[in-house]
Formats: structure tokens, C-alpha cells, sequence
């Protein structure tokens, strides 16, 4: 890190469902601390978090608009021409979600409407997954909408998402804690906060076991990915990893005051050791 | 950053406050004297860290490979409940040895 020039600071908060508004604690301590953040990374659930955070939402408009957005409703509405292509398979077409993507898309657009990247106040990247070669695609143009909605595909939820000439799914896929984009964009500080997918000690139904398999490999590949980041390049990555005292899931809106408390707690904790990175 | 060694038949160094990009070349120097002065086991106490950043990962990774290309092993006990989190997410259990307590990291190397 050079003396003379301050340097870039990224923030990245990678896939964990409710579990991500961590980062609006996180938020909340950077600004308390008046520690400015250069460029954002999310992917999954964090893309919905950054989103907010790069449209300059305040932590209170944010917390509201992710409990209208992102609550057990938005999985009620089956997809049912999907599931009948499980049975028949002269249905399926190609990809598969066991839910309607039009709940998710009525309330994604309410919150970001017709807001592109272009509207960001920092830069945005939110992380998705070709679905047919498996890469990792940074999506930084287009409508926030669509970015969000490929980014938070969870496999057998909710289907592919077209994004130009692309399918997309969940960026967890590929980049569970995309750590590497902001390397990439030249950061040499990198605030990282991401979770692993819980493991339920009881698989009762088919879709629960499709979740329990995908979350194996999504926390194998978190390891993997957050390891090699780590130990190959010269960046500062500095992990904050809350502690929970309670199972959060998947739609445990109720639970994001909690959350964040948790999120801002962790930062604070980490100010002084960045304020000293930042000369600061 | 502190470090303290206890002499014994595997020395043992024990680490307290942060690792991280302030203190990690320190640290790095230090394992690497006590390994390359006749020492080539060596067991690290992180009961006392505090934080540990990826600089501190890349200390870690870089004394168990110094030790071992003398022929001994860099081994690690005690972490903190958040430290051992930083170093599940990265994966360091399937490649560097950490036991629950210095007692049992002894015995390692007595095995």
C-alpha cells in the first residue's frame, strides 16, 4: 500500500439471505466513524443490501423496504407449469424454479423501479452466474432490477433470469464471496462480510434436500474461494464475520434489527485497526 | 501484537492482539528465527488473538511452509471461537493442524 495515496476501499458483502442486512451495521459504523467505502460488491442476498447502500437509501428506508421485499410471500405463488415439467418432461424448458418469479419481480421493482447503475452514488457490482458455462458474471450496467433478480436466483427456487444475451443465475454459484472483483478493481483494503448457507439437521421434503445439497457445495466453494483470495494476493482483506446467538433463516425478516446490531457490533470492533490502515 | 515462547520438548509461542497487515511480517519473522534456531517444531497458542485479517492468514501459511521445508511442522492451538470462524471460512483445518488445546497439540507431535 503506497504512504501517499490513500487507499481504495471496497465492500463486499457476499450471498446469506437475511443474514446480509449485517452489513447495514456495518454501514451504519463506517459512517459513525466517517470511513468512506469506494466501490461496493454483492452478490446473492448482499446484492440487495449494496444496491441500497450504492443508491444512497438510508439504513431506516432500507430496512423497510427489505421487509416489504424480502418475506415468505414472495415463495407462495408456485410456478406450476415448472413443477409439471418434473412430471412431464416434454414441459420442461431448460431451466427450472419451483417458484413464480412474479412476486420477487413486483416487489424488486417497487423498491429499485427503474434505477440503473448509472444512478449509484458509489460503484456498483452485483454478482451472477452464466448459467449455461458456470462463470462469474460481474453485471456493473442495466437496470438494478435485473441484476438483482439473477444474483438472488437460488437454484430450484426461482428460475434463470435473461440479462441481454445471457442466462443468469444466483452469483452464490459461482462467487458465494466475491473477494476477487474487488481485487480485480485495483482495492487494497477489503471490508469482506458474506455467510455460509445453514445446514438443517432434518431434510423432510424433496426441496429441502435439493437446498441441503446445493448449500454443501455453495459453502465448499465459499472456503475454496475466500482461502485462495486470502493467501494469493497482497489486498487487505478483513473478515467480519458476526456472531449469531440464534438461528437466522432464510426469511427471518423479523429478525434484521437484531441483525444489524450484530453487523454494526463486528465493525466497531474493526474501526480502529482501519482508521489506522487509512491513516486515518 | 505480543508473543510469548515457553521452551519445552516443542516449544510453544504463544500470540496475543492482532494479526493482521500492521503486525503480520513481525510475527512472520519471528517464526521463522525460532524455526530456522534449531527449533523446526513449533506449536502457536492463539487463545490470546484477537482479530486476524488475511495478512495474518498468509503469516500462518507461510510458517507451516517454512517449518516443513526443514523437515518440522508449524501446528496451532486454542483459537478463539471467532478466530477458529476466520479460519473455517478459509479453509485452513484441511491444511494446517489446530488442535482445541496446547496439551492435545503437544501430544500431536508425540503421535
Amino acid at each position: 500500500m503506497s504512504a501517499s495515496k490513500k487507499p481504495r476501499v471496497a465492500l463486499v458483502v457476499g450471498s446469506g439471505s437475511v443474514k446480509c442486512a449485517a452489513a447495514l451495521g456495518l454501514w451504519k459504523s463506517l459512517d459513525k466513524a466517517g470511513i468512506p467505502i469506494d466501490m461496493l460488491v454483492g452478490c446473492s442476498g448482499g446484492s440487495l443490501y449494496t444496491a441500497g447502500m450504492a443508491l444512497g437509501f438510508s439504513v431506516d428506508e432500507t430496512i423497510q423496504k427489505t421487509k416489504m421485499l424480502w418475506n415468505e410471500k414472495v415463495t407462495e405463488q408456485k410456478n406450476w407449469r415448472a413443477l409439471a415439467g418434473v412430471l412431464f418432461p416434454k414441459l420442461f424448458n431448460n431451466h427450472f424454479g419451483m417458484v413464480s418469479e412474479k412476486p420477487l419481480m413486483a416487489r424488486l421493482n417497487s423498491v429499485f423501479g427503474n434505477k440503473t447503475f448509472n444512478d449509484t452514488k458509489i460503484p456498483l457490482t452485483i454478482m451472477a452466474t452464466d448459467f449455461q458455462s458456470g462463470e462469474s458474471v460481474p453485471i456493473t450496467n442495466g437496470k438494478i432490477v435485473d441484476a438483482i433478480r439473477a444474483s438472488v436466483a437460488i437454484p430450484f427456487v426461482w428460475g434463470a433470469h435473461k440479462v441481454g444475451e445471457r442466462l443468469l443465475i444466483d452469483g452464490s454459484v459461482s462467487d458465494p464471496m466475491p473477494v476477487d472483483i474487488a481485487i480485480k478493481e485495483g482495492a487494497e483494503i477489503i471490508l469482506a462480510m458474506g455467510f455460509q448457507s445453514p445446514i438443517s439437521p432434518k431434510i423432510k421434503s424433496i426441496s429441502r434436500y435439493a437446498f441441503h445439497i446445493n448449500s454443501l457445495i455453495t459453502n465448499n466453494l465459499y472456503q475454496s474461494n475466500f482461502s485462495f483470495h486470502s493467501a494469493a494476493h497482497h489486498a487487505e482483506i478483513v473478515p467480519i464475520f458476526p456472531d449469531f446467538d440464534r438461528p437466522i433463516r432464510l426469511f427471518d425478516t423479523d429478525q434484521i434489527p437484531y441483525v444489524i446490531e450484530q453487523g454494526e457490533k463486528a465493525t466497531d470492533a474493526q474501526i480502529p485497526y482501519i482508521r489506522k490502515l487509512l491513516n486515518l | 501484537m505480543e508473543t510469548t515462547i515457553t521452551p519445552g520438548k516443542i516449544d510453544v509461542i504463544a500470540v496475543s492482539g492482532a494479526i493482521d497487515a500492521l503486525t503480520a511480517a513481525e510475527l512472520i519473522a519471528i517464526f521463522h528465527k525460532h524455526i530456522h534456531d534449531g527449533h523446526p517444531d513449533v506449536i502457536a497458542d492463539f487463545s490470546q488473538v484477537e482479530f486476524m485479517s488475511s495478512a495474518g492468514l498468509r503469516a500462518i501459511l507461510a510458517s507451516v511452509k517454512e517449518a516443513r521445508s526443514v523437515g518440522g511442522d508449524f501446528r496451532m492451538a486454542n483459537p478463539s471461537a471467532g478466530i477458529d470462524k476466520v479460519l473455517k471460512m478459509a479453509g485452513f483445518h484441511n491444511i494446517v493442524k489446530i488442535y482445541p488445546s496446547v496439551q492435545e497439540a503437544l501430544a500431536s507431535f508425540g503421535s
